[in-house]
């Protein structure tokens, strides 16, 4: 309680200590907000392992007043948000941001710090549009540099907020059930199917929009390469994963689980989500774009989890639920630290280039030997192959959906080897957009001159990312460490024994199966280890030339000769040609004499966001549509907009007058 | 029908081919004359592939290049670095009379000179163009076959 308050406390210090116009206090600034995450970290840590509390400030707010509690669930991701905001914030030192952002920052952690701490429905909104409010100010922090910007922000304007107005209709709906709008009351509020139907669903869209869950994603791959580079960290490992938390709360805890079918629709979101992510990711060439929708992708696989969580839960297969729940949050925490640590290395990548655009980069290797040394490990961790982190909570949730079978009748043996297979798919295809993305951005040689001139980020930045890269080889090697919290957390909505247990060896209790991380690094280690040595071996019996780089006898290798990430990434754009479209247009300028001789070929391709297209442009042009026609309505004529009001006025007392 | 394998040449490095010779053909500035009979030689009826030639598509995998056309000045620094990319032990056969010393291109401004001027030559089969049979038997020269 005392740790949480300090950090909440040092939050807002920071953001007077930012406003200070002195320069050194600028440095201060960040501190301070590492420090308020560490305290957070450490707060949220301590309430998984049981020393929850709860607090009600009734003066604090107007109307129902701040009511705040700190379970293992709520705990956990506090935790999550302070170690991102540790991370976020030495990064950031020395960013060179505007006053304002720096200012702003402290206040969006205290908010992300306040939404898992809501004990009651005003105070959860409070906190979420708190939330929102910070973030959107961080999204459109650069819109004087970049006009791009702006329309970013609108976007995630819009849909953040359309998110927390159906929360709100939720939540209140709920809350106008129960006899009051702490979570306790709602807990215990009777209410019929129906209403329990229309708030989850109301609820769980808010809750997927923040998340980036396809089809509500739209905002995700624009916000985060408006944002400034160390915001940008803090919104995808800390932020989309309230989106989770909510879910969990309202869904498993709030609600108390519910049918089976609507766990199949968070399970058909995620795995939609899981698959349309990847495959946009692995399309894309801007990095940071690349890596909003691989947020997208690992939102999807959670929510796979928390779906079959809920299923399972649905049926009365309750250990299997809490191993799913767990693979979920143990994915969340993986995502939180290897996304943290692949956007502060993007980060820096574009602070030293001036671009994110994967086909102009190349090269960093010898000019930025750390940041390209710490991507490679976010990299391996997002690909979600051993001994990264990320493999083993994917590995989690694929046993807890192979052994679904016997337990959970015809439904789930028809759902579940269906996203196994969406998981398998989607890992595959993140190999491929990793190794694209450090292959293409980081090695070779440098495709422009800005890659060219890059020099290595200060030792802070260093710093920052090499804390998150700490962080993801400790979750990937022991991620029994963070099982304690993991399990009170879980035990907190699905009360049934520890889904996973050990501490070298997980091994499961619901089914037989167990993995040890660190053995399979070591086996792997000593393979790889095994073969160089043969390989060299091998090799130092021959005599050796050295001889140039095959060049085709034509000249020196250029950059133009590399694998480009466009095209890295066309074969599989091929393979799947039906389910992305891509368009491309070509323009032949042919002389004025002949039309056979050409002057310029000019070649544009791109690969639209499909559900952009079918779902969001529709309505906006019907929007802009019906907006120009009503233009016609407000002509400048003051008597007009008189009439209006008095014509209004009549028609609204004469329904009065009619209906009582 | 194949007939009765050929005297193998004695040069040090046509023994370690061991009876299969990996070959990368160059133009080097030929006028393509001598790529017609080339084609012949690997094509069904000559099928130089049985005697243990193969025509590959890179000078890392190859043992010997086939070389025609006298070395135009635009193909001179190729030519030199497809040579350098060879492994060795490698050879350089000169297909042709402009491969050997120029032909009917002797003298023109665009003409470095003969193969043998650029890089060493190890066989030469003279035609202009050679017939498939010449060439068909100095392949078989080299892979002893
Ligand atoms: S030798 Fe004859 S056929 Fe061969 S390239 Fe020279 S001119 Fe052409």
């Amino acid at each position: 309680m005392i740790l949480y308050a300090c950090a909440l406390g040092l939050c807002l210090t920071a953001a007077l200590v930012a406003l200070l116009p002195a320069r050194a206090v600028t440095v201060a600034a960040e501190v301070i907000t590492a420090l308020a995450g560490v305290v957070a970290a450490v707060a949220g840590a301590r309430a998984t392992l049981g020393h929850g509390w709860s607090a009600w400030l009734p003066d604090l707010l107007p109307l129902g007043g701040l009511r705040l509690a700190l379970d293992p669930l709520g705990g956990l991701f506090t935790a999550i948000t302070g170690a991102v905001t540790v991370c976020a914030a030495i990064h950031g030192i020395g960013s060179g941001a505007a006053r304002a952002t720096r200012a702003v920052i402290p206040l969006f952690v205290a908010a992300l710090l306040l939404v898992p701490a809501a004990d009651s429905v005003s105070t959860f909104l409070f906190g979420w549009e708190l939330m929102a409010m910070t973030s959107l100010l961080l999204v459109a922090a650069e819109h004087r540099d970049r006009p791009s910007v702006g329309k970013a922000a609108l976007w995630y304007a819009v849909m953040t907020h359309l998110g927390l107005v159906t929360i709100m209709c939720g939540l209140c709906y709920l809350a106008a059930g129960a006899t009051g709008d702490g979570f306790d009351q709602l807990r215990a509020a009777e209410l019929s199917p129906a209403a329990r139907d229309v708030i989850f669903l109301a609820t769980l869209a808010g809750f997927a929009a923040k998340a980036g869950i396809v089809p509500l994603h739209v905002w995700l791959p624009r916000a985060y390469p408006a944002a400034p580079g160390h915001v940008s960290p803090l919104m995808s490992g800390a932020m989309v994963n309230m989106g989770v938390y909510g879910v969990v709360r309202v869904g498993l805890d709030l609600l108390r689980g519910g049918p089976v079918w609507w766990w199949w629709i968070v399970l058909a979101l995620g795995a939609l989500s899981a698959l349309y992510g990847v495959l946009h990711a692995a399309m894309a060439t801007d990095l940071k774009r690349l890596l909003g929708y691989s947020s997208t992708e690992n939102m999807g696989l959670v929510l796979i989890g928390v779906g079959a969580a809920g299923f399972f839960a649905a049926d009365g297969a309750g250990p299997l639920a809490a191993l799913a729940l767990t693979a979920a949050l143990l994915h969340v925490v993986n995502h939180a630290a290897f996304k943290t640590l692949l956007f502060q290395a993007a980060g820096s990548v574009q602070r030293a280039t001036g671009t994110r655009d994967l086909d102009a980069l190349g090269g960093l290797r010898t000019r930025m030997p750390y940041t390209t040394a710490l991507f490679a490990v976010g990299a391996l961790c997002a690909s979600a192959l051993p001994p990264g982190n990320g493999f083993v909570s994917e590995w989690l949730l694929l046993q807890s959906l192979i052994h679904a079978l016997p337990a959970s009748g015809v439904a789930g043996a028809v759902t579940m080897p269906l996203a196994v297979g969406a998981i398998a798919l989607t890992a595959g295809l993140a190999v491929a957009t990793f190794v694209k993305a450090f292959g293409v951005g980081f090695l070779a040689r440098p495709r422009s001159p800005a890659a060219e001139r890059a020099a290595e980020s200060p030792r802070t930045a260093i710093c920052g990312t090499a804390l998150a890269a700490a962080a993801c080889l400790l979750l990937a090697l022991d991620p029994a460490l963070v099982l304690p919290a993991l399990t009170a957390a879980v035990t907190r909505v699905i009360p049934v024994g520890r889904p996973v247990t050990g501490e070298v060896t997980l091994r499961l209790s619901a089914i037989t199966g167990s993995i040890s991380p660190v053995l399979i690094a070591l086996a792997l280690a000593g393979a790889v280890a095994a073969v160089l040595s043969l390989v060299r071996a091998v090799a130092t019996r021959r005599v050796r030339r050295p001889a140039r780089l095959w060049d085709c006898g034509a000249g020196p290798v250029s950059a133009r000769m590399e694998y480009t990430a466009t095209s890295f990434a066309e074969p599989l754009q091929r393979v799947f040609v039906d389910a992305l479209q891509p368009e491309s247009a070509i323009d032949v300028t042919v002389v004025k004499e002949s039309a056979y001789l050409v002057q310029r070929v000019r070649f544009r391709a791109r690969v639209p966001d499909r559900v952009e297209r079918l779902l969001y442009e529709p309505v906006l042009a019907a929007a802009v549509r019906l907006g120009s026609q009503a233009r016609r309505l407000a002509d400048g004529s003051v008597h007009r907009y008189l009439s209006y009001g008095f014509y209004a006025l009549t028609g609204v007392l004469i329904v009065l007058a009619v209906i009582s | 029908m194949a007939e009765p394998p050929m005297e193998r040449a004695k040069s040090q490095g046509m023994l370690e081919l061991a009876g299969s010779v990996q070959i990368r053909h160059v133009d080097a500035g030929s006028c393509n004359g001598c790529e017609v009979e080339i084609a012949s030689v690997f094509g069904p009826v000559y099928d130089a592939e049985r005697y243990g030639a193969r025509l590959v598509a890179s000078p890392r995998h190859a043992d010997a290049l086939l070389v025609t056309g006298p070395v135009t000045r635009n193909m001179e620094m190729a030519l030199r670095r497809t040579y350098e990319a060879v492994p060795e032990p490698r050879m350089v056969i000169a297909l042709g009379d402009c491969a050997r010393d120029c032909g009917v291109f002797a003298g023109a401004y665009g003409v470095v000179g003969a193969v043998g001027d650029v890089v060493p030559v190890d066989v030469e089969v003279t035609g202009c163009p050679p017939p498939p049979e010449a060439i068909i038997e100095a392949l078989r020269g080299m892979t002893g076959r």
